[in-house]
């Protein structure tokens, strides 16, 4: 395993989650795997049918955030499970959007659940979420001697 | 696009499963309840399509190359 944080990567195989509602934008694309980097712990969620569709995840962080969002029985359902026990939440991180900081995605959470190996983008209506919520500083270019 | 006229109690059937009901009209606003399985996903639209242009905004760049420059 690359990381102790996480047992969704391997380095000697991917695994494939199924996402059966997909991604927002992405309808065609159901499934995905996770790439971790190695450094800190985001994580790169790429589609298998979308290379193209790669996203950058961060952990929910219940001190920022509060709890993670309550799943209906269908969506345990569509995650193949019964209760919560075992999912992982994460925010959609954009790097692209803003110079200076890296924002969240807080009205659609991605939850996995590893033993399944099942997940979906949670969409929340309270219209007071951010799309683009403040979520770290963009990393500072390396100093050249 | 169909386009259907109906007044409030009214309904309109989509397959078998979904029915959608007219509560109110006032001033320009309509409230319709909709009864559906639990496995259609009904969102606002404008918030989905929120959604929609931010997951593609977040994929503009190359994310590994962005993590690998991250340190």
């Amino acid at each position: 395993m690359l990381a102790t944080k996480t047992s969704i990567t391997s380095n000697n195989h991917v695994r494939e989650f199924t996402f059966p509602r997909g991604i927002a934008g992405f309808p065609g694309a159901t499934r995905f795997a996770f790439i971790y980097e190695g450094k800190g712990n985001l994580l790169c969620l790429q589609s298998i049918d979308q290379p193209e569709a790669a996203f950058i995840l961060a952990p929910w962080d219940t001190t920022r955030l509060g709890q993670v969002p309550t799943l209906s029985t269908e969506q345990y359902e569509c995650l193949n499970i019964t209760n919560a026990q075992g999912l992982r939440w994460f925010v959609v991180l954009n790097p692209f959007a803003d110079k200076t900081w890296v924002t969240a995605n807080l009205k659609a959470p991605i939850v996995i659940c590893e033993s399944e190996q099942t997940g979906l983008q949670y969409i929340r209506n309270q219209p007071q979420l951010h799309l683009r919520f403040k979520w770290m500083k963009q990393p500072q270019p390396a100093c050249r001697a | 696009m169909m386009v259907i006229r109906r007044k409030v109690g009214q309904a309109i059937r989509i397959r078998d499963d979904i029915r959608i009901v007219i509560h109110e009209i006032r001033h320009g606003v309509v409230r319709f309840g909709i009864e559906a399985p639990d496995d259609v996903a009904v969102h606002r639209l404008e918030v989905y399509e929120q959604i929609q242009q931010e997951n593609k905004a977040a994929i503009q760049g190359d994310a590994l190359a962005w993590l690998k420059a991250r340190g």
